[in-house]
């Protein structure tokens, strides 16, 4: 009973972190952007003032949108809302762990994909419709490249949910190996793709022929803009917890003892600064790639993950 | 009418034999999945035809066959009426389809009569499997699939296909089974991921809804043959978890599609109906117009892309499970395959979400390309009760995949008596718990802070200004076209799997090979027929000579 309501209470601990954190951690990565440009940049809480405009906005509906305009946005933030509520963040053993499987995940992301695309497509104009399709393009390398990675984690881990495999990755010595090495590099080019980050996209590019998410939301406004952002708000934050869970899984705490609890919620904000650091930096130092040399981009991904478990194969066959 | 036995005799059939019936447990699963089609296509509007009556007969016969003789007969009478069938639709797929249907029953007849041996297995595989469009013999499929009357597609490409698994999953499993050889699952996951790769890459170039969605029925065949290669595979060499998984995600695939492909090719057909086309190039807005349909469209395509919460997404997942199982033991190569297979398998599985976006976003979303399209009505009574039907029942499959996996447990006990079933790790009524809480909050923010209401204006569209008054829905090359949505993933994967040429794989190297054969041979046969008198008699002299002077060396060596 008590280890169920413990559970129960770092499961809504760590809900009400990734909502309420998300807008923070995006606004972080915009402040790191514009210092490293040698700029002032925006205050770190400005995606909440944001936010909060956008819901007291009125909210315009193309006249050549059909009933399903307002379904859309919804539909990729309640896909991304569980894919955060069901990644770990700073403990491991919460009550969403049962359903938590990468596949499952990876199936989330999908849909939300699927619903911005058809948000995209929604009010029939080009922008969007080209959005769309490049989306479409960069999905099918992406996932390709993330299920060939979870075979190189199920195959360490011997286990296929999330929970199971930060479990295993923090308890076992696997030690730094070089399948691991491989995977994060397929798993950060995919994530870089997933959330419209530089190189592939440019989250703070104002043209349209060059948009890849942003064009596919361009019809949006009001408070259903406000949905579609703090969706991309979520995707980053989710992108960057699943990383962390299972690349650095290294201090996260038991739900059952409470005690680990403040060293690990400390440890999980302190690896999502890390992670937001490097992401700004790595962003600063890199210039967008053309449209179509993002597929080359992420066939390197796929072919980085089915060589992790080659090597897993190989490893396995002489004994190492 | 006698029982013998478990079987249920006929009076008519071969002499002095008959026809003899069973049911087991296969069977029923096979007739469960085929049962809520037929009553979907027969209140679609198939009721008045006699061919649609003999093409379901043949596909119960096929199910319920004891005996050899009974499942050719079922299965020829199924070839035989869905080909008249597709005759009534198109005359020129027609052709194409006798001469597979032909292949097959050439493929079948001895197979079925043979010792329990390999080579039994691979004319099973070759005659079930061009009759299910696996590939490289599926190239007929999308052309001949869309050919026939709504109905009859849906009942061909969900229900044709399944007996034609029926057969391969009843020979490969049971028949043979003491013969059995790890390399025959091999060979039919290896066939299954060729499927699933062409299958769904076509689904996403293709312009007609009908082809496309053809194509993709290619790709589900693909994925259900990979589960049961992975399982034939997991038998042979006594892996118990693995067989049973890759069972569940090839049976749990069957039904899945079963229910959600049929109801796209009603959808097709009504789209036809009331637009005149099914070119998606043609089409758009059909969301505003009619909105019943678009709804089940959007059921039936969400199973397409195996999104989750939707009825394709707990078959993608065992599947994914069960490969996962298979590349974490045995050989090294193997190994390497598998992990291959699984890159394919998310490659098609994105693909074919691919795809059924482009059926939604462009065929029912987005501005009207035709006055047509604009001008759609609703779906008619029948049509709508077959697809409300099948809808209803699809619903169970995508919300409590669970249940629906033990009721296929005596099926997998049939198949492997020693395959264990894991209990599923895929919780959909959990997701759809966390999305409600997630969706209460959302409303909760919404309505403390945000204002109410929406306001209709003309669409931003990049600044550009209102379309003339001649063009009510402006100008409909402005907006993506099906081609032009595909182009990116024509441009980086069609070009280097298809060609230039968007031909299939298939055709370029074995149906234009095998017509360059064909006009060979008639250019022959019509030189013999216009040979003179003179060259006959000269042949025959000739042929004369041989003879004898074989003859004599024969007897005189």
């Amino acid at each position: 009973m008590l280890s169920f309501a413990l559970a129960f209470i770092a499961t809504v601990l760590h809900i009400a972190l990734c909502f309420m954190g998300a807008p923070l951690l995006m606004g972080l990565v915009n402040k790191l952007r514009a210092w490293l440009l040698g700029r002032r940049g925006p205050p770190v809480l400005q995606p909440y003032r944001h936010l909060a405009k956008l819901l007291r906005k009125s909210t315009l509906v193309p006249d050549t949108a059909t009933e399903l305009f307002a379904f859309w946005p919804l539909g990729a933030f309640l896909a991304l809302a569980v894919a955060t509520m069901l990644i770990p963040g700073f403990a491991t053993g919460m009550l969403t762990a049962p359903a938590g499987d990468y596949v499952t995940i990876v199936g989330l992301f999908a849909l939300a994909r699927a619903a911005a695309m058809l948000g995209g497509l929604e009010t029939g104009f080009s922008f969007g419709g080209a959005g769309a399709a490049r989306e479409a393009l960069f999905g099918i390398f992406a996932e390709g490249a993330l299920l060939v990675l979870l075979l190189a984690f199920a195959l360490l881990a011997q286990s296929t949910s999330l929970d199971g495999i930060a479990t295993a990755f923090r308890t076992a010595h696997i030690g730094i190996s070089v399948s691991l090495g491989f995977a994060l590099a397929a798993m950060l080019t995919v994530a870089l793709t997933e959330t419209g980050r530089i190189p592939t996209d440019n989250p703070s590019g104002h043209l349209e022929l060059a948009m890849v998410h942003e064009a596919m939301g361009l019809e949006y406004s009001g408070r259903l803009l406000a949905l579609l952002e703090f969706a991309g708000m979520l995707r980053l934050l989710a992108w960057m917890n699943l990383i962390g869970t299972i690349f650095l899984p290294f201090g996260m705490a038991r739900v059952a003892e409470i005690f680990s609890w403040p060293g690990g919620l400390a440890l999980w904000v302190g690896k999502l600064l890390v992670m937001a650091v490097a992401l700004s930096v790595f962003e600063v130092s890199r210039a967008k790639m053309r449209v179509f040399r993002v597929p080359e981009f992420l066939g390197a991904a796929l072919l980085l993950g089915m060589l992790a478990s080659v090597f897993l194969f190989v490893a396995a066959r002489i004994g190492a | 009418m006698r029982v013998v036995g478990n079987s249920i005799g006929l009076m008519f059939g071969l002499p002095g034999q008959g026809m003899h019936l069973h049911l087991d447990a296969l069977s029923l699963l096979f007739g469960c999945i085929l049962l809520p089609q037929v009553v979907a296509a027969s209140v679609a509007g198939m009721r008045a035809s006699v061919a649609f009556w003999a093409f379901v007969l043949g596909m119960a016969l096929a199910l319920l066959a004891a005996d050899g003789f009974t499942l050719i007969f079922g299965f020829e009478l199924m070839s035989a009426a869905s080909w008249l069938l597709v005759m009534q639709g198109d005359r020129k797929p027609a052709t194409l389809y006798a001469g597979v249907a032909i292949f097959s029953g050439a493929c079948l007849i001895p197979a079925l009569f043979l010792p329990a041996s390999s080579l039994a297995f691979v004319l099973v595989a070759l005659g079930a499997g061009a009759k299910a469009g696996l590939a490289p013999l599926h190239s007929w499929l999308p052309r001949a699939h869309p050919a026939p009357p709504a109905g009859v597609s849906a009942l061909m490409s969900g229900g044709m296909v399944k007996v034609a698994l029926y057969v391969l999953i009843r020979y490969a499993f049971i028949n043979l089974a003491p013969a059995q050889q790890p390399w025959w699952g091999e060979a039919l996951v290896a066939a299954g991921a060729l499927s699933v790769l062409i299958g769904a890459l076509r689904a996403v170039l293709e312009v007609e809804l009908k082809t496309a969605l053809a194509c993709s029925t290619v790709e589900h065949v693909g994925l259900i043959t990979v589960g049961l290669g992975l399982a034939l595979y997991a038998k042979a060499i006594g892996d118990a978890e693995l067989s049973g998984v890759a069972l569940q995600a090839a049976l749990l695939c069957a039904v899945a599609h079963g229910l959600f492909k049929p109801l796209l090719f009603i959808g097709a057909g009504e789209v036809k109906h009331a637009t005149g086309t099914t070119s998606l190039n043609w089409l758009g807005g059909l969301m505003r117009g009619m909105p019943r349909l678009g709804a089940l469209m959007l059921l039936g395509a969400a199973g397409m892309a195996a999104l989750p919460l939707g009825p394709g997404f707990a078959p993608e997942f065992l599947l994914f499970h069960a490969v996962i199982g298979a590349a974490a033991t045995g050989g090294i190569l193997a190994r390497i395959g598998f992990s291959a297979l699984l890159a394919v398998l998310g490659i098609g599985a994105a693909l074919a979400l691919a795809a059924a976006v482009r059926v939604i976003g462009l065929g029912f979303l987005g501005r009207p390309r035709s006055l047509h399209a604009a001008a759609a009505e609703d779906l008619r009574r029948g049509p709508f009760v077959a697809m409300a039907l099948l809808g209803a029942l699809a619903i169970p499959v995508a919300l409590v995949p669970g249940l629906l996996l033990d009721l296929l447990n005596p099926v997998i006990m049939l198949l492997a008596p020693e395959a264990q079933t894991p209990p599923l790790a895929y919780a959909p009524v959990t997701l759809l718990i966390l999305a409600g809480l997630a969706a209460l909050a959302a409303g909760f923010v919404q309505t403390r802070w945000g204002v109410r209401g929406l306001r209709e204006v003309p669409a931003w569209n990049g600044g550009f200004g209102r379309p003339p008054a001649w063009l009510p829905f402006g100008d409909p090359h402005t907006q993506a076209s099906a081609t032009g949505f595909a182009e990116p993933v024509m441009r980086v994967m069609g070009k280097g799997l298809l060609g230039a040429g968007m031909t299939d794989p298939a055709e370029r190297f074995l149906l234009t090979p095998l017509f360059r054969v064909q006009t060979r041979l008639i250019r022959l046969a019509e030189r013999v027929r216009r040979a003179t008198i003179r060259e006959r008699l000269a042949f025959v002299f000739a042929v004369l000579v041989a003879f004898l002077l074989a003859l004599g060396l024969g007897q005189g060596g």
